[in-house]
């Protein structure tokens, strides 16, 4: 590999975006999104009711935000490649594992990163085949490397490694075996409250364990039945999401001493700042050589008083969803302690007024209100 | 985060000689003697005199089946004082095994558990490997702060040796670490502990 340039001061200076911002105390939770980075957003809230359900469907573009895109970057995108550098220094070994034989699905992830990027993001992002021969610039990031396809001595670490440093969201790659899904390899820097080193070499059954519901509603059942059947180049998509007591990305179990105390500290006063909405987006694709399955969880992160004021209706529409949602959803996702400060606060921002139903990226969904 | 009623533990098989091996390997520890002397029992002579038997001594609940074991006319019996010696054994028989090889594992939860990384890294298939759990409950937890394995677990809520922490142990299985996981018990607010109780299931 040839390096024109390491990743240096000069990086992330492009217009449009924040590199200056932090998802951790200790720099202090530096973080905000534009009006324009949340109304891009893929609300993950079709209806008053929120119930979940398999909700997959084919990852073809859609309008001009968070689906228009393969795999979409925003604003913050030079901070978090930052925040997951440090992430891999301050725990090595726990952020990112591969199994021996995942090496072939490391390269298949690269390439379709990389190829995704360059494809949609064409002003930050090049890259230029020479037959196994390949130049990936990364303007953002100020990377300048030739390295050649197929040899992993050619790059400083696992090609997964080093695609996945320069990639918004976590990745988790799963492997066909005995009729299941295997997680053989990850890069999960931004997990919420699962840990990789438990999970690796679990089945697909066996690491939705704890997710309640979904095994007596059969929807496990049906969900891999249908992933078994993903063909290479027709991804599909799903959104989830969850809380989080501030702009904080790493919420690992390992890490859990440090970030659950802050659950007690959210009310009905201070949760417009402190409770995160954490939008998950996740468009799968069967990886074409290894016949793996990529997982991504591109999160987004939102708090309700810029919900509120950069979108009021998915402010409205988050308000009936919460105060509706299932107990036992409440307790698996974590926020029993602050659910109904969150509900109260979101209240006084709700008139009650009808709002459209289905996801903002289909026609006549819910968009995010004028402001 | 779900403590209990999670669905990822091993589900367990009976012990019953499996007709395409040409060579069985038996492995068990403590009450684990039950099932592998009732293997034995349905084996035929002939099953018998290719098969090599592994047995551990070391038991929670105190059973010691070494003298029905020795009843059985086998190509081997190996007998070891503790259960990490047992996969010691284990590791080293499988080194030296070939297609064919048929494996059965009786005792504890730990012992299958880390008996089963072996096999694994030897390749052996899911229908290579029958699995049989006997006697106490007690698990190998691995704590997910410090990434201490401690053996034996016999309550929800205990102290990590390797990090002082209380930890609660979810009803959550890694394959891979052989292990339940534990994660802090009172992480919200300190002191605060979930209700203990004996892990009976």
């Amino acid at each position: 590999m040839t390096t024109a340039h390491t990743t240096g001061s000069t990086a992330g200076h492009a217009a449009g975006f924040t590199p200056d911002e932090s998802f951790t105390p200790e720099g202090e939770y530096r973080f905000q999104n534009s009006r324009e980075a949340v109304r891009r957003m893929p609300f993950p809230f079709p209806d008053d009711d929120y119930m979940y359900s398999m909700n997959l469907e084919p990852h073809v573009p859609a309008g001009d935000g968070a689906l228009r895109a393969a795999f979409d970057i925003d604003e913050h995108y030079v901070s978090e490649c930052r925040h997951r550098a440090q992430m891999l220094e301050e725990l090595p070994g726990v952020h990112y594992l591969a199994l021996p034989h995942m090496l072939e699905a490391q390269w298949d992830l690269l390439e379709l990163i990389f190829e995704s990027y360059a494809r949609d993001f064409p002003e930050h992002f090049t890259l230029t085949k020479n037959g196994n021969e390949w130049r990936w610039e990364n303007r953002l990031l100020a990377i300048d490397d030739t390295f050649t396809f197929g040899d992993p001595s050619t790059l400083p670490m696992d090609p997964m490694e080093y695609a996945t440093r320069q990639a918004q969201g976590e990745f988790v790659v799963l492997e066909e075996k005995d009729g299941t899904l295997v997680i053989g390899a990850g890069m999960t820097t931004q997990r919420a409250d699962y840990s990789l080193q438990f999970n690796l070499g679990m089945s697909f059954f066996e690491f939705h364990g704890p997710v309640p519901k979904l095994h007596e509603m059969g929807i496990l059942d049906r969900a891999l039945k249908f992933l078994l059947r993903m063909k290479p180049g027709h991804p599909v998509r799903r959104v989830n999401w969850s809380l989080t007591v501030h702009p904080r990305l790493e919420t690992s179990v390992e890490t859990l001493p440090d970030w659950a105390p802050d659950r007690t500290k959210v009310t009905a006063e201070n949760a417009g700042d402190l409770v995160h909405l954490r939008i998950e987006l996740q468009p799968l694709h069967r990886l074409p050589r290894s016949n793996g399955i990529v997982f991504p969880v591109r999160t987004y992160l939102v708090s309700l008083a810029e919900l509120v004021e950069h979108a009021p209706d998915w402010a409205k529409r988050m308000h009936r969803a919460l105060a509706s949602l299932d107990p036992e959803l409440v307790d698996y996702k974590g926020f029993h302690r602050y659910h109904e400060a969150a509900v109260a606060w979101l209240a006084q921002h709700d008139d009650g007024a009808p709002l459209a139903t289905g996801y903002p990226w289909n026609e006549g969904g819910i968009q995010p209100g004028t402001v | 985060m779900l403590i209990t009623g999670i669905k990822s533990r091993p589900v367990y098989d009976e012990l019953t000689p499996m007709q395409s091996g040409l060579r069985h390997v038996a492995a068990g520890q403590g009450s684990g003697g039950g099932p592998l002397v009732r293997l034995l029992g349905a084996m035929t002579p002939e099953q018998r005199a290719v098969t090599t038997v592994l047995y551990s001594v070391e038991s929670f609940t105190g059973r010691n089946h070494l003298g029905e074991i020795g009843g059985y006319r086998t190509a081997a019996l190996q007998v070891f004082p503790s259960n990490v010696e047992a996969v010691e054994g284990l590791d080293a028989l499988l080194a030296g095994t070939t297609m064919g090889t048929r494996l059965y594992l009786a005792g504890s939860e730990g012992f299958i558990g880390t008996s089963m990384q072996v096999a694994t890294r030897y390749g052996l298939n899911s229908d290579e490997v029958l699995r049989e759990h006997a006697g106490s409950f007690v698990r190998r937890v691995w704590c997910a702060h410090c990434s201490h394995y401690t053996e034996n677990v016999s309550r929800r809520v205990f102290e990590c040796p390797g990090c002082g922490r209380h930890l609660v142990v979810r009803d959550h299985y890694s394959g891979r670490l052989a292990a339940f996981q534990g994660v802090k018990a009172d992480g919200e607010v300190p002191g605060e502990m979930p209700d203990d109780e004996e892990l009976d299931t």
